[in-house]
């Protein structure tokens, strides 16, 4: 998507009038430069392209840089094949066109359609060369029509001393069956751009070829520019979305899958100590992503022996593990509900923690805690009228409020 | 990392002042006539590397001495003075042609326009030279053009340096973008809150 100002030189001298190119050499090169007008301002709605005659009574310019296709198209219409191609003025004239161009920030090139034979030496092409190349002017030479081998060379030293770091090319098309717009299509005058041009180059060779509209999404850019650049936009818009989502896809997945390796190894540990250790569900209600690595070990090597149900799943796992134990369960789905840091599971919490028999339970599967220690007895107690009096709190409003 | 000028420098530090550099648009800058292109961004350092070019330098085409170059600044500046190392062998320029804040100027234009100021360099190899400006002209440089017609019979025109001493304003040069004029009002452009509301004043 090259910021670019092209000047198209076209040379309509008598040698056009030969048929050699279907339908005569003139037409094939009109269309060409249709083409290539159509090309520059899609690859960049900011390119402006200009066009020039060379030959007829003088080096004529027919439009100056102008974004504007149509205006560009009509100005092809009415042109007449005589004289003699001026090269070097048609050059110079070019590149005078490019300095005055109206955005100073684009890059300047020059396409020349040498049809006709080359009369001025190679010093002096080469001395114009060099002047493009010294105004970082780039040139594209197309050599089609008259071949001789002096014309050739010329063209070659021409391009020699413009060429800057591959920034210009020439093109040689023998007369054929094939137009000479197809035959361009496939070289870097077209795809120098990059994406843009091949884009519609592809575009246009599949219509080319194919016949009806193998245009990109079915919409001829030519007849609805608006709606081909609004699909076109939609559809990478979609794509980066796409691609987006898959990236997010991949995260979710791997974190997923270090989630559920964590509540398989939990799963086979429960599977394990079914009834005696409950201090599991203290630990992991704690916080999942504490003790890793060894219990991950232990679980992938459980998992493997192990011909339960120690599969992926996790909730249905977990429910039919702990089948036995009312209290385990309900504490598997509270770290299960863990890993959200809901507020309710602080209050359920809370509940449980004031739910004597419970906490009995857990205390009697601590090691080294014996229930029947004064100081736990103490602390139960305190712990069991905390709730009571909440209890009577919550009641005593209630009962105001229903006097 | 003495400084061969004839001040003492103990009283200040001869970088700061030098440090230009540091509100070049070095993304904007540009060069006619570069062997290598983009080469001439290499070309913008601080004062103590003046030497040291070790990451390119600036050179013209083969058998053409001229230079263009272009440098845009991030805010205006007012700028002092200028200094250029230039290379060995007669490749150092020998005269040097300034513009300010114009876009876009190329050799034609270059040769064809009177420079705001002009000066004959000599071989300044060891970058201790410094070509003052008339700095009543350069107060407010948005961007500017340095223009090397020819230098001391090289083949080409190296450059390893060009400092820029002067201070920095925080003010930028505004191009006017879009405005539109009106040639006859359009009344209902216009429409006061008294109007739209109800009240006693009017828009003729």
């Amino acid at each position: 998507m090259v910021l670019e100002a092209t000047m198209i030189c076209i040379d309509n001298s008598e040698w056009m009038r030969n048929g050699d190119y279907s339908p005569n050499r003139f037409q094939a090169q009109a269309d060409a430069v249709n083409l290539i007008c159509g090309a520059k301002t899609q690859s960049n709605p900011e390119n402006t392209v200009g066009i020039l005659t060379m030959a007829g009574k003088g080096v004529r310019v027919l439009v100056t840089p102008t974004s504007d296709l149509g205006k560009i198209l009509a100005c092809m219409h009415g042109l007449e094949i005589g004289g003699e191609m001026n090269l070097a003025a048609g050059i110079q004239v070019a590149q005078l066109a490019l300095k005055h161009r109206q955005n100073k920030k684009q890059q300047q090139r020059i396409i020349v359609f040498a049809g006709s034979p080359v009369k001025y030496d190679k010093k002096v092409l080469e001395l114009i060369g060099r002047k493009l190349k010294k105004n970082s002017v780039a040139l594209d030479i197309v050599n089609f029509g008259e071949e001789d081998q002096e014309k050739s060379e010329k063209l070659e030293a021409l391009l020699a001393a413009v060429n800057n770091n591959d920034s210009s090319h020439i093109v040689h098309v023998p007369p054929g069956p094939s137009a000479l717009s197809d035959v361009l299509i496939s070289t870097p005058i077209f795809t120098g751009d990059g994406e843009g041009g091949s884009g519609f180059a592809a575009a246009a060779a599949a219509a080319a070829a194919g016949g009806v509209s193998g245009f990109e999404f079915g919409v001829d850019p030519n007849l609805d520019p608006e709606l081909a650049l609004a699909l076109r936009v939609s559809m990478e818009e979609e794509r980066a979305r796409q691609e987006a989502a898959a990236k997010k896809a991949a995260e979710e997945a791997s974190k997923q899958e270090k989630g559920e390796q964590q509540s398989t190894s939990q799963d086979a540990t429960m599977t394990d100590n079914v009834n005696a250790d409950t201090s599991e569900p203290e630990k992991k209600t704690n916080d999942l992503m504490d003790d890793e690595n060894a219990l991950l070990q232990q679980a992938l090597a459980m998992s493997m022996d192990d011909s339960s149900s120690t599969v992926a799943v996790r909730d249905t796992d977990m429910s039919d593990a702990s089948a036995d134990d009312h209290d385990l369960q309900l504490a598997l789905q509270l770290s299960v509900q863990d890993g959200a840091a809901d507020q309710s599971n602080q209050t359920d919490m809370n509940k449980l923690l004031a739910d004597q028999s419970f906490v009995s339970s857990i205390l009697a599967s601590l090691p080294g805690v014996d229930p029947n220690d004064p100081h736990v007895k103490d602390l139960l107690a305190s712990m069991q009228s905390q709730s009571e009096q909440n209890k009577e709190e919550d009641k005593a409003p209630k009962e105001e409020e229903k006097k | 990392m003495a400084c061969l000028h004839d001040h003492n420098c103990e009283e200040h530090d001869c970088s700061s002042d030098w440090s230009l550099y540091k509100h070049i648009d070095l993304s904007k800058v540009s060069a006619l006539n570069e062997a290598v292109s983009g080469s001439v961004k290499s070309v913008f350092r601080a004062w103590e590397q003046r030497l040291n070019s070790s990451e390119g330098y600036l050179e013209s085409n083969e058998g053409d001495p001229e230079l263009i170059v272009f440098i845009p600044f991030t805010s205006d500046v007012k700028l002092k003075s200028i200094s250029i190392v230039g290379g060995v062998d007669g490749t150092s320029p020998a005269k040097m042609r300034a513009f300010i804040n114009r876009d876009g100027i190329d050799f034609s234009d270059a040769q064809n326009m009177q420079p705001v100021q002009e000066w004959d360099l000599v071989e300044n190899l060891q970058g201790v030279l410094e070509y003052q400006t008339r700095y009543s002209r350069f107060q407010s440089v948005g961007n500017i053009t340095l223009h090397f017609p020819d230098n001391f019979g090289g083949d080409t025109t190296q450059i390893h340096y060009i400092g820029l001493k002067g201070e920095a304003t925080q003010l930028k040069r505004d191009v006017v973008a879009t405005i539109v004029y009106e040639l006859m009002p359009n009344p209902s452009d216009h429409k006061t809150r008294a109007e739209t509301g109800g009240g006693l004043s009017q828009v003729e």
